[in-house]
């Protein structure tokens, strides 16, 4: 991937009848399934260095987290609602230019799967 | 260093499905074990498929069966199916070897089996440790591990031996330098699943299943993932379907492809989404599947460690396999740690055994074998695209009265394959896959 040759990330593209048949599904109905308990004191997500986001023209990480973390802010800027993450751990090594910081909320904070 | 300070015989980071097992069989044999959780309770962090198999739950617990296992239904129809974008080609096996009671395999939740299989661990003698996240390692200045630094104040806990299964971001592992790279994109499936209520009598008849005591298991191809490198699966519970996708990570990023989105088609697409209808969302959720196999394994033991479950990718995707891979290979690190604590050794020339069980079993067998698989998927997308496209289109046509000479259909039905890979190329793509299997 791009961060490995420090080349700018160039996304593929779907076929446009492959793009037309995806839905726009609203994430945050889904996310009202799921049980959290937030640490208010730490956020476990963070950017790095948002001039490196600013610099990232298709900032892929705004599609790829399964649960829409993070989001373009009116400034430009990204931002991480990271209350809402499922502790997947893709964006950790799915940006492309590995700027997202991440660690494991503090014990007995985060998603708690009731099902699984 | 305080005389009060906390020491146990051994260490197990994660109470999982591997954590758990490892700390089973050393509490059992004696050992003063600390089972350490980051969840508020065991499986609250662990998000599946998926189904557990009982060959393995048998070689940590003999008796499970009558504790009461949390399982949701026994998986008594397996297969594949195949998607094109409207059509859906069934491959299925029922009866036979699935009719075996107790069953190979058992569907089932992780928040509840997690939960029971960690009960398991503490009625065995293990001490669970939960809300408490292990965030470094005590070592000697030789390296040895001799402890665990969790997040707790004063939060250090002593033992000669640590298994470490603390799930597929495995920063701890890395950490202790058993593996020298970070995790690679292509070498993880971003899986999202929606558990999604039906009633029984509702899972029934769409699923034609005989009662409780039957349930369906598949892996998905085709439209699924839109053709790309991935697999969808439909697996039914008791009361409930759990209905997800899986596509390998580097490809989400690089088609900037919404999970949910794809997850969403899937359960809209015309042969699906009368199996959901009237369902009520239960839960939706993400984990990551190391798909790397045998290529992305760390080294699996040190002084004073070893390393077990989805931190050691240790995963066979195309067969499902992964849940008792962790339930072995958390038995055997348990029995190394036993093997060293009776010889009061605790450096590799001991913690490499549990390399040498592994060897023994099915474990490093299996994946050395298949260890060009995940490969194969990156470099042979037609099998997400191509074949499940054709497959549906060839029964479609064999069936349907076009009245024409049948010598036409048949040349209908090879072009349908033929238009979208020539036969020479398929001739291969099947070789490859062979090899990819075979481990050729």
């Amino acid at each position: 991937m791009a961060m490995k040759t420090g080349d700018a990330f160039v996304p593929k593209q779907l076929s446009e009848h492959l793009k037309e048949s995806l839905p726009d599904v609203y994430v945050d109905d889904l996310l009202i399934t799921l049980k959290y308990f937030i640490d208010e004191e730490e956020p476990h997500l963070w950017i790095e260095e948002h001039e490196v986001c600013m610099r990232c023209e298709h900032k892929p990480c705004l599609n790829f987290c399964p649960v829409g973390v993070y989001t373009l802010g009116s400034d430009g800027k990204i931002q991480v609602a990271y209350q809402s993450c499922v502790e997947c751990g893709s964006c950790r090594i799915g940006c492309p230019y590995t700027n997202i910081g991440w660690v494991l909320p503090r014990g007995g904070f985060g998603v708690a799967y009731k099902f699984g | 260093m305080n005389n009060q300070r906390i020491e146990f015989d051994a260490i197990v980071v994660g109470a999982g499905l591997a954590g758990s097992s490892a700390a089973m069989v050393m509490a059992r044999d004696g050992l003063n074990v600390a089972l350490i959780e980051r969840g508020r309770k065991p499986g609250g962090k662990n998000y599946f498929g998926g189904a557990v198999y009982t060959h393995a739950i048998a070689e940590v617990l003999p008796d499970y069966q009558d504790r009461k296992p949390p399982f949701e239904r026994p998986v008594t129809e397996a297969g594949f199916w195949f998607l094109s974008e409207t059509g859906l080609t069934r491959m299925t096996v029922q009866g036979g070897e699935l009719n075996a009671e107790p069953a190979d395999a058992y569907i089932t939740l992780r928040a509840n089996f997690d939960a029971w299989w960690a009960e398991q661990a503490q009625e065995a003698g293990a001490f669970l440790i939960p809300k408490t996240a292990v965030t470094d390692f005590i070592r000697k200045e030789s390296g040895e591990v001799i402890g665990v630094v969790t997040d707790r104040p004063q939060g250090e806990i002593y033992a000669p031996i640590v298994i470490i299964c603390e799930g597929v971001n495995n920063l701890l592992t890395q950490k202790l330098g058993l593996i020298n790279r970070d995790l690679e994109p292509a070498e993880m499936a971003l899986a999202v699943k929606q558990v999604i209520s039906l009633k029984p009598e509702v899972i029934r008849a769409r699923f034609g299943l005989s009662g409780e005591d039957q349930g369906l298991a598949v892996s998905v191809l085709g439209d699924v993932s839109l053709g790309l490198p991935g697999m969808g699966f439909v697996y039914t519970n008791k009361a409930s379907v759990s209905v997800g996708v899986g596509v390998m990570l580097d490809v989400l990023v690089e088609y900037r492809l919404r999970p949910a989105d794809i997850l969403q088609r899937y359960l809209q697409h015309p042969a699906i989404a009368p199996l959901v209808e009237g369902g009520q969302l239960l839960e939706y959720g993400a984990h990551l599947i190391p798909e790397g196999g045998y290529k992305a394994m760390p080294k699996l033991y040190t002084d004073g460690a070893m390393v077990a479950g989805d931190a050691a990718a240790m995963v066979n995707a195309l067969h499902w396999e992964g849940t008792n891979m962790a339930i072995i290979a958390g038995k055997l690190a348990g029995e190394t740690a036993i093997e060293a604590h009776s010889r009061g050794d605790f450096s590799q020339r001991v913690t490499s055994r549990y390399e040498d069980r592994l060897k023994e079993g099915f474990i490093l067998k299996d994946l050395k074998q298949y260890r060009g698989f995940s490969k194969f998927l990156e470099t042979h997308p037609q099998f997400m695209d191509v074949y499940p496209n054709f497959v549906n289109d060839a029964i479609g046509q064999f069936f349907t009265a076009y009245g024409k000479p049948k010598q036409e259909l048949f040349k209908g039905m090879l072009s349908g394959l033929t238009n979208r890979r020539s036969l020479i190329k398929a001739a291969g793509d099947i070789l490859s896959m062979a090899r990819a299997v075979m481990g050729w």
